[in-house]
């Protein structure tokens, strides 16, 4: 077993490292640019997001945009997951990060072009809530973005003392997808707080109207910068030089303003870079951060199994009762039934999830408890799966013959004997094939509980991946998927065959 | 005593009328055949009689207890507690068996005795022994269905409505789905149940089958019954004309 893995890993790597020279070498085979893409987290205003109009604006899109322009080059704005960015920066897909990127942490993970913003991490509440200083968040459940500064701010290896001490006096740190869906815990009370840049901060609160506001005490101060590549100081000196450029000709300043952010923009001619050799804190020994990575799965594995194991466990009998309602003789509950299943089958199941957490608060009002978030998540994978199943119940009853429910009535069989004793039975055998394959979808399926900020293992690994720089949790737990449905599969057929006794 | 009154039903299919005004009456230990081509309605007269049909007018009744009337001009059938104690009355062979493939031989037998009539276990397991035994097939009682051949099976499927105690027993095309020489099973099975003054009404269209062991033979086309009497006169003498073409047909066939 343990050779296996080894040798498993080492293929891995192999491959990795193949496809990473592959790409280095169109890096320099591309050495006359025409492109320059930037990525960013569309949902981080005013630096880059989705307008009204549907086009990507923001203070950062438009530096680039004027950078592109004095170069020559085409911008191609690319929106990111703001947890892959170190893959995507890493693969090539983009040639930096440019979004409000906190360098503060970060400094010898990339080559950084000079700071030129000046943001601080601050908390929001809610209008009327009672916080009001940083001691008050004490006990209080407190978002903040998965892998952003507010977090490394707070927990990170460079976060002050004070800092540390703050977050664990909170009940819970709830790590969020994005800023959007931050405020829609907040707003719903699934949370109390959130940590997060000034400007972003000032933004949400302007256009959200006044529902929210800034706590006075700031968290800590810091700066964004262009993040490249380690060690593409080509690429960031062009940048830099354009973006200088812009400075002494006060282009740059015009687009601050346009943007409101002259109070915090930073930009000198004068800084340096921060370019260091030292590579020491991501170069771990490869075996202990493998062992590290494991072990954080596996407690994610945990929660990828409570939700697999409540999920069928809940959605089994009640696809039997959908089922139930779907061949009902009252035409209404047969409509109502079908009209469930047609909407559940046609929308994202992580749709569904957002609805069934958020909606008790944006339909009715009702303020959301942190726990709800839990049983939001087998709720909605429940009613999900439990239409899909009662559909492949339907088939399998339907396959049962006539003459079965026939002979039951001739030998006086009640309506519940008849279905319990003959019917069931049957169906069981037929459906087994396209269930085995309906439970092996919940497996992975279970990865979209994400979408509520649960964390289960595909999270976890996620977040992994984004703080260590390497893909390689994600390779991880797909080998536990993996590992995971070859055991259901196993089981399942285990069971085909046992039901195979009669034909 | 009549075991079976069945007065003036029709029954119809859409459009189809496929009984027309058709009564019968059977005496206790009587074995009647109908006979008739296909289209004749003559299974679907079977269905209604067992209640897996719901006639559209007529009257039915079961060792003397009414189970549905239309004097009102439309049938109304009797409540159902009612009408699930006459089905007790009554057993029914299926011409595809339709034995439960998920349980064994003996539990086929068993389980309707135990759980709907709530009678003894272990007496009723004795019983199907027996039956069994009866039915040459005692070394297949932990088979499966689909272990036996469709002779077998059908035996079961007899010896499975024996287990209920009927006063009567009816017959679907019982040799239809069989290799003609399993039939000759089924038919010495029906002979011995026939000896032991079994009241069997039986839907066929083989004829030395229904010569060989009824007491009556009524024939039927297109959803009347247009020539009824013993084997002797209505298969080896028919007066109708449509009974003689039919006859001839069969004959022709064989």
């Amino acid at each position: 077993m343990k050779t296996q893995l080894k040798r498993m890993t080492v293929c891995l790597l192999a491959v990795i490292t193949l496809i990473m020279t592959f790409q280095c070498l169109i890096c320099f085979a591309a050495n006359d640019r025409e492109e320059f893409t930037i990525g960013f987290d569309a949902e981080f205003p005013p630096y880059g997001y989705k307008s009204e109009s549907g086009e990507y604006v923001g203070f950062d899109i438009d530096l680039a945009q004027e950078v592109c322009n004095r170069k020559g080059w085409t911008l191609k704005k690319q929106p990111i997951e703001w947890n892959s960015k170190d893959m995507e920066l890493s693969s090539g897909s983009i040639d930096c990060i440019w979004n409000g990127f906190t360098m503060n942490g970060r400094e010898s993970k990339y080559t950084w072009s000079t700071p030129y913003v000046d943001n601080s991490q601050v908390v929001i509440v809610k209008s009327d809530s009672d916080i009001k200083e940083l001691s008050n968040l004490s006990g209080k459940i407190v978002a903040v973005q998965a892998d952003s500064s507010a977090l490394a701010a707070l927990t990170g290896d460079d976060a002050t003392d004070e800092n540390k001490k703050l977050s664990k006096s909170f009940a819970e740190l709830q790590q969020v997808g994005d800023y959007n869906s931050a405020f829609m815990n907040l707003e719903s009370g699934a949370v109390q707080a959130i940590c997060m840049d000034i400007g972003v901060a000032n933004y949400e609160i302007k256009s959200r109207g006044n529902k929210f506001k800034m706590l006075n005490d700031k968290l800590s101060t810091e700066k964004y910068a262009i993040g490249f590549q380690l060690g593409n100081t080509e690429l960031r000196n062009e940048v830099q030089g354009a973006l200088l450029e812009m400075l002494s000709d006060g282009t740059f300043e015009d687009i601050a303003k346009k943007w409101g952010l002259e109070e915090s923009v930073c930009l000198s001619a004068d800084d340096k870079y921060i370019d260091s050799t030292d590579t020491s804190t991501t170069n771990n020994d490869f075996w202990q951060q493998l062992g590290q990575i494991t072990v954080q799965l596996l407690e994610g594995l945990l929660a990828t199994l409570t939700i697999f194991v409540l999920t069928l466990l809940f959605s089994l009998p009640l696809g039997l009762l959908v089922a139930a309602g779907r061949m009902c003789k009252i035409a209404p509950i047969r409509w109502l039934i079908k009209i469930y299943i047609s909407i559940v089958r046609g929308t994202p199941l992580m749709l569904q999830l957002l609805v069934v957490f958020f909606g008790p608060y944006y339909l009715f009002g009702i303020e959301l408890s942190s726990s709800y978030r839990f049983y939001a998540v087998i709720i909605g994978f429940s009613v999900n799966y439990a239409a899909y199943f009662a559909e492949i119940y339907r088939s399998g009853i339907q396959a049962v013959p006539k003459g079965q429910y026939e002979a039951c009535t001739v030998l006086g069989y009640s309506r519940a004997q008849t279905f319990f004793k003959i019917v069931f039975p049957q169906m069981v055998k037929n459906i087994i094939p396209s269930v085995t394959n309906e439970v092996i979808t919940l497996v992975k399926d279970t990865s979209l509980a994400f979408a509520l900020s649960y964390t289960e293992m595909f999270t976890i690994a996620k977040q992994i991946a984004a703080s260590k720089t390497t893909i390689m949790p994600l390779f991880i737990a797909g080998v536990f998927y993996y590992i995971f449905n070859f055991i259901v599969a196993f089981i399942m057929e285990r069971i085909e065959k046992k039901m195979n006794y009669y034909k | 005593m009549n075991l079976l009154e069945v007065k003036n039903i029709s029954k119809s299919f859409d459009d189809l009328q496929v009984l027309k005004d058709i009564s019968l009456s059977v005496n206790e230990k009587e074995v009647v055949s109908i006979l008739g081509p296909s289209g004749s309605g003559k299974s679907t007269f079977l269905r209604c009689m067992t209640f897996l049909e719901k006639i559209d007018g007529g009257s039915m009744s079961f060792c003397g207890e009414e189970a549905v009337n239309s004097e009102n001009g439309y049938p109304v059938y009797v409540h159902k507690k009612k009408l699930r104690q006459i089905q007790g009355y009554f057993g029914l062979v299926f011409q595809n068996f339709n034995l439960f493939p998920h349980y064994s031989v003996m539990k086929n037998i068993c389980d309707a005795p135990i759980h709907v009539q709530k009678r003894n276990k272990d007496e009723v397991a004795e019983e199907a022994k027996e039956l069994l035994k009866k039915m040459g097939l005692s070394d297949k009682a932990d088979y499966y269905p689909y272990q036996l051949s469709g002779g077998q099976q059908q035996r079961i499927a007899i010896a499975r409505a024996l287990a209920m105690k009927p006063k009567m027993l009816f017959f679907d095309e019982p040799t239809s789905a069989l290799d003609p020489e399993l039939t000759a099973e089924i038919l010495s099975v029906l002979k011995g149940l026939a000896a032991e003054k079994m009241t069997m009404i039986i839907v066929t269209h083989e004829i030395d089958f229904a010569r060989s062991v009824s007491d009556r033979v009524v024939f039927m086309d297109k959803g009347l019954i247009v020539e009824e009497g013993s084997p002797k006169d209505v298969i080896d003498n028919p007066k109708n004309e449509r009974t003689k073409t039919f006859l001839k047909k069969m004959q022709a066939e064989l």
